[in-house]
């Protein structure tokens, strides 16, 4: 039976077992197609009926007096006034308090005000009189709620031209009725007002403009900022974990807690064709979690008219983009399945399960909850911040803003990453011995040192995590350490960056190791190598920076080259000279030389050589070597260089001849770039072009690079097979 | 048909090893039943868990059908079938599905594993429940469910650790038939229990494992005669408090 079959028969049952649970269905199909048209619709309705219900209720007011006193005579006075209004006008025009007609067109504001200003006719008033003696006992019957709004007229009501008429209103704001019943009342008094003002106006016949002199158009030209269109990203991203949780307990504690755990090793199946198989069951769930979450809120969104509200003006949800969406959702699913799978794998009970979920909720919702934050953008530290860039870059996708390639790969791409090493760690988890059956305490075992056994060389898990981790933390440091520029500018930043290298891509990795007992000269490689193999290292080193060269070339005239990258390699270059050569070959040659191998191919290439094959491993670490440079014009040929030094590493059984070649590639490199007379064999860049070397140089490199690595391949040891041992 | 040879399982603790099995030595002739008895925390579990392949040997090796249970582990399952008291069964399916998805991982094609799945419902009288969740069977059910799991692939080899534990009259009944059943038609049984009355009835050998050591083995006979008791309770409290040096076996073994 193969893996592909094995995994197949594996995720059937495991679905068709999650699908008939009742849990699963309610959490997967049940909340997302309800909560979203009865979170959205079901709220502004509750706001819409609350709101009219207010308006429609009579307003009680306390008063000086009796119902027959002035003051109530003052008030029924201007309810004659207002009543006159909506019988004269019965699609009166919006009142306006100032004399400046104003108007704001924002996209996400904008709409309450202005459905109920523009509404057909004014709403009837309802008075109803509160007689009291006193301001004091206005206030107190405001206060207990007896009264809604305390209105107080200085003097009794009149429309006399040459007096104005002062009215005190005494409300409570955060009493809702209090505070609409003091709008209404405002907006009766700014009708009748205006309708004042028309009339004197057109008795002395004056144009429309005599009061008013300006007429204020104010456009926001902000980035949206609704409150829904802020959120829904992070509802989006938060629906596809808790479409995560439930799949991921119940295969995992929940399988353990039945009793089925320990049939199923009983069979001849593989725990890596278990996992992968149950893993890819939470995935789907999760997956098709996102895509009904999607599906509800785009169908609520176009349905329930929420177009304005979620994005810039007029264009509402791109709705080509949601295959796009989906597909970022994707690894973030995975991301998140395997997260969950590791993590409730420790758990022997599903009530354990959900107690050790719920730290990993929180834990997501800090950087999910910052990316929701308005001010927060897409861009430098946030792409690699787990779950928040995926917050963002859905917020931008959702409000159709642009996203550029190197944006949405880097997201991608980390999120990817992560996904791995988290898929490492649940495959590790769940097959450990003292996982499976508890016969100690799983987590005690896996990190308690004591319990530790010393191990020759770095597990898969271990290197992916440390890998991981690293990712974000090179990220952050490099932008860090290039934002706090001193008066030596980029040249400081630069010398920063290469003395913190050791630190990250050595010392946390062997601290790492040293921790869970691996032998360190296993854990980064360190093993001798032949003659043959250091001769064939030289050979490499001091050839393959022309075939890099050449390929930057053709890709440059080839794909052409952005005038970001252009104006960073210029800048890079110029720096470059300002280093002297001394420091140049020890940051740029040694130092990337020695810790870029020992961590992608020592630490991560080393612990692939267990379980995965030749080139799988190879392309894997290249890969990752690759991305880790955070330059995408530069992956191709980083990659290429990455895979070269890994099938150095990989034959050699050493990192040692691949940091000779790696220290001879650089160094020649960037010296070529910064004392070009000392290079002058090479044809001189004339105003950014760049020109292929001359075709005997070239093939003189490619003859030399050859012979490298027929010394390199001829130097493997003779344990060495073609696969994974 | 099942050998092992000075087997060891420890496991990490604070400050060490335990040692939960300590120099297993024994071996199971092909159509034998052979019970190993002792208290909780004996290894009995460790013990068959180990010669199921599930977990790895610290040190020694141990042979199922011909095949080394460290470095043949999916060999070894494909000969035997496992049960316990504690054995579960996916509540969502039902038992037609269940020995079908158990016949598929065994290395069947799906219309084998279908055959094979009818057969099974037929020759255990499960006709009447076979499409129900076995959410909602009874445990009688459940345990006709779960032999037919074990059979699922027609093992020459039982391994049931405590396969009885628990169970109501009827079930334990189901289970003891079934293992007599199994013994009679020439199956390899390795079988640990609490319940001694139950060793005396089926075994045709008897092991004694006390803190991870074999203190004896052999016919009930033999041991009676050893020790001079009729009872294998007597028998085995006995031999307990003699300790290591009653380690040797009994008789001359299979």
């Amino acid at each position: 039976m193969t893996f592909r079959r094995r995994v197949r028969t594996i995720y059937g049952k495991e679905l068709v077992d999650l699908l008939r649970d009742r849990r699963t269905l309610i959490a997967m199909i049940v909340v997302p197609i309800f909560l979203y048209p009865v979170l959205m619709l079901g709220s502004l309705q509750a706001i819409t009926v609350q709101t009219q219900a207010l308006g429609q209720r009579a307003i009680i007011v306390a008063g000086l007096g009796g119902a027959d006193g002035p003051q109530a005579e003052s008030l029924a006075h201007l309810q004659y006034e207002y009543d006159r209004i909506r019988a004269l006008e019965p699609s009166a025009t919006p009142a306006s308090k100032a004399p400046a007609a104003s108007s704001e067109s924002a996209p996400g504001d904008a709409p309450a005000a202005e459905v109920e200003d523009s509404a057909a006719s004014p709403p009837p008033l309802q008075l109803s009189w509160t007689p009291c003696a006193s301001v004091e006992e206005i206030e107190q019957c405001v206060r207990d709620r007896s009264a809604h709004v305390g209105v107080v007229f200085e003097e009794g009501l009149t429309f006399s031209p040459d007096r104005r008429n002062r009215i005190r209103i005494l409300y409570d704001r955060e009493e809702p009725r209090s505070a609409t019943a003091h709008a209404r009342l405002e907006d009766v008094i700014a009708r009748v007002a205006a309708r004042i003002n028309d009339e004197r106006r057109e008795a002395l016949r004056l144009p429309a403009t005599y009061f008013d002199p300006f007429e204020v158009t104010a456009t926001n030209l902000a980035s949206p900022s609704s409150i829904l269109g802020q959120i829904l990203p992070l509802i989006l991203v938060l629906m596809t974990i808790t479409g995560a949780i439930y799949p991921a307990i119940d295969i995992t504690a929940g399988e353990r807690e039945r009793g089925t755990l320990e049939t199923i090793l009983a069979c001849p199946v593989p725990v890596i064709d278990l996992i992968v198989g149950k893993f890819l069951v939470v995935a789907t769930i999760a997956i098709l979690g996102a895509a009904l979450n999607l599906g509800s809120v785009c169908a609520t969104v176009y349905f329930g008219g929420f177009n304005e509200l979620i994005a810039t003006a007029g264009q509402g949800i791109p709705y080509g983009q949601l295959a796009l969406i989906l597909l970022c959702l994707i690894p973030f699913a995975v991301l998140m399945s395997a997260i969950m799978m590791a993590v409730c794998s420790y758990a022997r009970t599903f009530k354990e399960a959900q107690n050790y979920v719920t730290p990993v909720i929180l834990a997501v919702l800090i950087p999910g909850g910052f990316a929701a934050l308005p001010a927060t953008e897409l861009r430098g530290m946030m792409l690699v911040v787990p779950v928040g860039n995926m917050v963002l870059l859905t917020r931008e996708l959702l409000i159709g803003a642009p996203v550029g390639t190197s944006e949405l790969l880097t997201v991608l791409l980390s999120t990817t990453l992560y996904a791995s090493a988290a898929v490492a760690v649940a495959a590790k988890v769940f097959g450990k011995e003292s996982v499976v059956f508890a016969d100690v305490e799983s987590l005690r075992s896996t990190f308690d040192r004591r319990l530790i056994q010393p191990s020759p060389r770095p597990s898969l898990t271990m290197a992916l995590v440390v890998t991981a981790v690293l990712f974000p933390a090179w990220f952050f440091l490099q932008s860090w350490l290039q934002s706090t520029r001193g008066a030596e500018n980029g040249l400081g930043a630069l010398r920063r960056t290469f003395a913190a290298m050791p630190v990250m891509f050595v010392a946390v990795p062997a601290l790492v190791a040293a921790y869970w007992k691996v032998d360190l000269r296993g854990a980064f490689g360190l093993g001798g190598a032949s003659v043959r193999a250091w001769a064939g290292a030289v050979l490499l080193g001091m050839s393959s920076w022309i075939v890099a060269r050449e390929m930057v070339v053709f890709q440059h005239n080839w794909f052409g080259m952005s005038d970001l990258a252009a104006d960073s390699a210029a800048a890079l270059e110029r720096l470059l000279r300002d280093l002297s050569p001394v420091e140049l070959v020890i940051l740029l040659g040694l130092i990337p030389a020695v810790c870029e191998e020992a961590l992608f191919r020592g630490f991560l290439l080393g612990a692939m050589r267990s379980g995965v094959r030749k080139m799988t491993a190879i392309a894997a670490s290249a890969a990752v070597f690759a991305v880790f440079h955070f330059i995408l014009a530069k992956l191709p040929v980083t990659f290429l260089l990455g895979a070269m030094l890994g099938w150095v590493c990989w034959t050699t059984r050493s990192i040692l001849p691949g940091v000779i070649v790696h220290f001879m590639h650089n160094t020649i490199l960037t010296l070529s770039a910064a004392h070009r007379e000392w290079f002058s064999f090479l044809p001189q860049p004339q105003e950014g072009a760049q020109d292929h070397l001359p075709a005997g140089v070239v093939l003189s490199a490619i003859a030399i690079f050859t012979a490298g690595c027929v010394l390199i391949g001829r130097s493997a040891p003779k344990a060495t097979g073609g696969s994974a041992a | 048909m099942v050998v092992a040879d000075n087997l060891v399982k420890s496991f990490p603790v604070a400050g060490g090893q335990k040692r939960a099995v300590d120099g297993l030595s024994f071996r199971v002739a092909r159509g034998e039943i052979f019970g190993l008895l002792g208290p909780n925390g004996a290894g009995k579990t460790t013990t068959l868990r180990m010669l199921s392949g599930m977990i790895l040997p610290t040190s020694g090796s141990a042979r199922l059908a011909g095949y080394d249970v460290a470095t043949q582990p999916f060999e070894v399952k494909r000969v035997l079938g496992f049960l316990t008291a504690n054995t579960g069964l996916y509540l969502r399916l039902t038992p037609r599905e269940l020995l079908q998805y158990f016949a598929e991982l065994h290395g069947m094609d799906r219309p084998a594993a279908r055959r094979r799945a009818e057969h099974l419902v037929d020759w255990l009288d499960m006709r009447e429940f076979a499409d129900l969740r076995c959410g909602s069977l009874s445990t009688g059910q459940r345990q006709r469910v779960n032999i037919g799991r074990v059979l699922v692939a027609d093992p020459p080899v039982l391994v049931m650790d405590e396969p009885t534990l628990g169970l109501d009259v009827i079930s334990n009944r189901l289970i003891l038939d079934f293992i007599r059943r199994a013994g009679d038609e020439g199956k390899t049984i390795l079988l640990s229990t609490h319940y001694l009355d139950e060793a005396e009835m089926l075994c045709d050998r008897i092991g004694f494992l006390h803190h991870g050591r074999l203190i004896a083995e052999g016919t009930l006979e033999e041991l009676q005669r050893r020790t001079g008791l009729a009872r294998l309770s007597a028998i085995f409290l006995k031999l307990a408090a003699e300790g290591t040096e009653a380690a040797a076996p009994a008789g001359a073994g299979s």
